[in-house]
Parts: structure tokens; C-alpha cells; sequence
């Protein structure tokens, strides 16, 4: 369950605490400083995964465009 | 590496030794503190120099045919017409960012081409000169953008309107860009969280092209006593007083690299490419071109065309393969014998005053571990550099001193600059010989403390 308040640009998201002490094992030595960092970098990857799945090939118009800088910039005649 | 240390590569597109060693290093206190308390010299660039692959190759350490892109266009395919751009999308190899991401390390990435669309890290990232235009998302996450229009006036990619006789202006938008990507860094270094922070500037390479023949004496194109005969030395000043900016920013926990993809020369002048194949025999034209044109392929003759050309800073060169392309009609037996005619002729090419111009063409399987994608059957270096490939035909002449995109006074060269500067001394100082641009990826995670994966190609900088 979330508890959140309309202002706080963070929300608290409970998780299983033998899942938390997992975790914490799993990130000593690394570079994370947190449970919390280590969760937040992989949720984020899955999701940006997903949004970034859309975006795998550029549009038409958006190739265009770039083709023309790329000529204009002297990179291939 | 202790944990409380931060790395910090400034990226310099196209930034020169010549002219950051020694020319005008009394001028750059700020880098000439870099290189005289670290340690510093070329960095020999990938074949094509070329700025995509060349920072990817950089950051990932893998060299082109790796990576399976060759250059900003590339072939799709064996048919004569379909090309891919090399988009972040291409990229599949894991950059230092991607590595330093999965060790929790959190990083600030602004505008290492190519980087649009923004893929994912472990903090933040702005995208390059190849994204499409402002109304991009052209940041990750999706959220930073508002932030940097809010706070830094927006991102500018890069100058617009390059090929352009309007130097005053191009002076102010090359002005305008490095302001604006060095603020946008600057802001990020100091309101995000950052283990590493990397950013490339683009404005060095635009300098470059657009004002070289007003300092270099040896330009054929040379004028002397111009308005704009210090117009990159200046430049240079100005990038020198920005670094010091963020070097004061960065603090004494950070080491620093300044780094640039390859580096610049005079441009002699261009050597028309499809011209010359048609001249010794190797490309036919269906109807020959009135006035200048450039070659479409619907115009060639491919019953008769063994090969054909690009242009760019560097030539391209597609052999026409019986069962590879559709109208191909060197036997697959022939290949190599075709290839090696071919390099020979290319190899002794003369200028215009019938001087052997010390061209250079590779064959793709000899300068890469492996070739991925399709690469060109050769890779055509003309004249050391210092002539460009022209893809147009209908000059008249294989040589022309006049550039088929428009006014550009500068080729690349094969060596940018390489300098690595730790505050607290902890490093080996003075100057470096055979670092190769493959050699920064695992030397930035070796600064981390991080074993480089075996498959990075580069060595570790010490």
C-alpha cells in the first residue's frame, strides 16, 4: 500500500522486510548507499525500458531531419 | 580508488594537440595546468575519425566494426539505396555509464553523440547534436527537461546554420552553443547527485571548419591579416576559462579528462571520389551529368559499375557483388582481386601537382576484431586527411578545391588529445605515448576502482 501526500514529491512503498534484508546483502560492497537507491535504480530501468521501447526506431520526419543537418554539416555530400 | 572520488571527462570534439600542446598551451591556464600537473598526448582515434563511432568507441571501448556502425549513415542492407543512421538506438555495447549504472555509481551525461533518444542510466542524461529538434524529449528522465528550460533557458544541440559565408553569426552561435552546453553541465554538477559526469562539446568542430584558413599559413585557402585570424585561438580562451569553471565546481575529490574524438587539419581541398571511379572505369552512369550532380543510383548503370563512392571527411567505398547486390556483377571469386586493384589505384592517387597524396584504404576485416552490419568494402582516408571525398560529379577533374556542401576549411585528423589530471597527485605524470581512444573506457572505471570487462579492447591509462 502507498501513503502519499500531494506535495511530497516522494511516496513510501512497503515491501516484505526479508525481501528489505536481502537486498541490503546484496548491495554491501557496491556502489549503492541504500536499499532504498539500489530499488529506486531498478524500477526506474524496468521502466524506462518500457518507455523506451516505443522509441526504437525514429520517425520519418525525425530521420529527415537529422539527414539534413548531418549534410549540412559537412559530414557526407 | 577511495569512495569519496568523482571523475570528470570534459569532452573536446575535434580538439587538436597541435593547438592545445603547443601552439597556444601558455594561453589555456586552465588545461595547461592539466597537462603539466598530469598526463597528457594524442589519443589515436578510430578508422574513420570520425565523431560517430569515435565517442562510442571511446566509451565502450570496442572499435567500430564491433560496434557494427561505421559512420552516421550506413548501409542497411545489400541494395543500393537502403541506409541506417547510427541513433543511440544502435548502440548496444554497455558505455561506462551503463557499467558505473549497475555498480550504483551515478552519473551525468551531456550530449556524448549519438544519444538520441535518451536511454536509461543511473541519473541523468541530455541527448546530442543529432536529435531532432526542441520539442525532443531529449532528456532522461523525461522530467529534466522542464528543469533545464527552467533553469539553464533550454539545451541548444548545436549550430544550425553551419555552412554558412555569414561568419559574425557563426562566431555568436558557436558562442551561444558552448555557453549553453557548459551552464547546462555546470548546473547539473550542482544540483545532481554525480559519481561520474561527462559532457561533449560540440563548438571546437564547428571552429574548426568554419574559420581554420584565417591562422593557418599552409591553407591553400589562407588570408591573410583577416578579422577572424584569431577567431579559434579565442575560442580556445574562452572553452580554457569555461573548464576552469568546472573544474572550480568539481573540487579537489575529482579527477579530471579532457578528451577529444580526433583531432583537425588544413583542408587541402577534395578529391572527387565518383569522378575518378568513373574516369578509371569502375563506374558507369546511365546519362552523363550536366554540370555538378550528385550520383543517385537510379542513374547507375550497374550492368556496367563495379563499384561506387561517398563523400564526407573520409570516402566510402561499395563494391557492386554478383549474388550480393541485386545487380552485381563482380564475381564473388573476383572479390578480393577487384578490392586489391583497387586500393593499389587509390593508394597512388596524386594531387594536383602530380604528388603521391599518401592515401590510405582499409579493408574493414584488417582494422577491426570483427565486422559487424555491413561495413564498406573499403575505407578511404585521401591524402593524410588533408583532402575531403567529394561524392558529386561533373567537376571536371578528379581534385577540386571547392567543397560540394559548402565552405569548410578543415579535415579531421587521425589524433585528438588525451589528458588525465588528478588534484591530489596520485597519478604518473608527463607525457604519454600510443594511448588509443579505446584506452578511456576501462581507465574511467579503473578510477572507480572497477575491473574493465574483458571484452573492452582498450588498455587501462595509469
Amino acid at each position: 500500500m502507498e501513503k502519499s501526500r500531494n506535495k511530497d514529491p516522494k511516496v513510501t512503498i512497503k515491501i516484505p522486510r526479508p525481501l528489505y534484508n536481502n537486498l541490503k546483502e546484496i548491495i554491501a560492497g557496491s556502489g549503492f548507499d541504500s536499499a532504498t537507491d539500489f530499488i529506486v535504480y531498478v524500477l526506474r530501468d524496468i521502466i524506462s525500458h518500457e518507455l523506451y521501447r516505443g522509441k526504437e526506431s525514429l520517425s520519418a520526419g525525425e530521420i529527415d531531419i537529422i539527414r539534413k543537418r548531418l549534410k549540412a554539416l559537412g559530414y557526407f555530400s | 580508488m577511495p569512495s569519496d572520488r568523482k571523475v570528470l571527462v570534459i569532452g573536446l570534439d575535434c580538439a587538436t594537440p597541435q593547438l592545445v600542446f603547443d601552439r597556444w598551451k601558455e594561453k589555456l591556464p586552465n588545461l595547461k595546468k592539466l597537462i603539466d600537473g598530469g598526463s597528457y598526448g594524442l589519443l589515436e582515434s578510430t578508422i574513420p575519425p570520425i565523431t560517430v563511432p569515435a565517442w562510442m568507441s571511446m566509451m565502450t571501448s570496442k572499435d567500430p566494426g564491433t560496434l557494427g556502425f561505421y559512420g552516421f549513415r550506413n548501409r542497411k542492407n545489400y541494395s543500393y539505396d537502403e541506409m541506417f543512421f547510427a541513433t543511440s538506438t544502435v548502440v548496444k555495447e554497455k558505455t561506462v555509464w551503463d557499467i558505473l549504472s549497475e555498480q550504483g555509481k551515478k552519473s551525468i551525461v551531456v550530449g556524448v553523440p549519438p544519444a538520441y533518444p535518451p536511454k536509461p542510466l543511473n541519473g541523468n542524461l541530455l541527448s546530442c547534436f543529432l536529435t531532432p529538434g526542441p520539442e525532443s524529449d531529449y532528456t532522461y528522465p523525461k522530467e529534466l527537461k522542464s528543469e533545464i528550460v527552467t533553469n539553464c533557458g533550454g539545451y541548444i544541440f548545436d549550430v544550425m546554420n553551419f555552412r554558412t559565408d555569414d561568419k559574425e553569426k557563426l562566431l555568436r552561435d558557436i558562442d551561444e552553443l558552448a555557453e549553453n552546453r557548459f551552464g547546462v553541465t555546470k548546473y547539473l554538477m550542482q544540483n545532481k547527485e554525480w559519481d561520474f559526469c561527462m559532457f561533449v562539446e560540440m563548438g571546437v568542430d564547428r571552429i574548426h571548419h568554419g574559420y581554420w584558413k584565417y591562422f593557418d599559413k599552409e591553407h591553400v585557402l589562407y588570408e591573410p591579416n583577416s578579422k577572424y585570424e584569431n577567431a579559434i585561438q579565442d575560442f580556445y580562451i574562452k572553452i580554457d576559462q569555461m573548464i576552469g569553471e568546472l573544474l572550480s565546481v568539481a573540487g579537489d575529490d575529482t579527477i579530471v579528462l579532457v578528451v577529444s574524438d580526433h583531432g583537425a587539419k588544413r583542408m587541402d581541398g577534395g578529391l572527387c571520389f565518383n569522378e575518378w571511379l568513373m574516369q578509371e572505369g569502375y563506374l558507369t552512369l546511365k546519362q552523363k551529368p550536366e554540370g555538378r550532380t550528385q550520383v543517385k543510383h537510379d542513374n547507375i548503370d550497374w550492368s556496367k559499375t563495379k563499384a561506387w563512392g561517398s563523400g564526407g571527411y573520409y570516402g566510402r567505398l561499395f563494391m557492386n557483388v554478383k549474388g550480393r547486390e541485386p545487380n552485381g556483377i563482380i564475381p564473388k571469386e573476383d572479390y578480393e582481386k577487384v578490392r586489391s586493384e583497387l586500393v593499389e589505384k587509390l593508394e597512388a592517387l596524386t594531387d594536383m601537382q602530380g604528388k603521391v597524396m599518401g592515401t590510405r584504404a582499409y579493408r574493414p576485416e584488417e582494422i577491426y576484431s570483427t565486422v559487424n552490419n555491413i561495413a564498406p568494402d573499403l575505407i578511404v582516408l585521401f591524402g593524410d586527411l588533408y583532402w575531403r571525398s567529394v561524392g558529386t560529379v561533373g567537376f571536371g577533374s578528379i581534385h577540386t578545391l571547392e567543397n560540394d556542401t559548402g565552405p569548410d576549411d578543415a579535415n579531421h585528423a587521425q589524433h585528438g588529445i588525451f589528458i588525465m589530471y588528478d588534484p591530489r597527485g596520485q597519478q604518473k605524470k608527463g607525457k604519454l605515448e600510443g594511448t588509443n581512444i579505446m584506452d578511456v573506457g576501462p581507465t574511467i572505471l579503473n578510477l572507480f576502482g572497477i575491473e574493465p570487462p574483458r571484452d573492452m579492447r582498450g588498455k587501462i591509462v595509469k
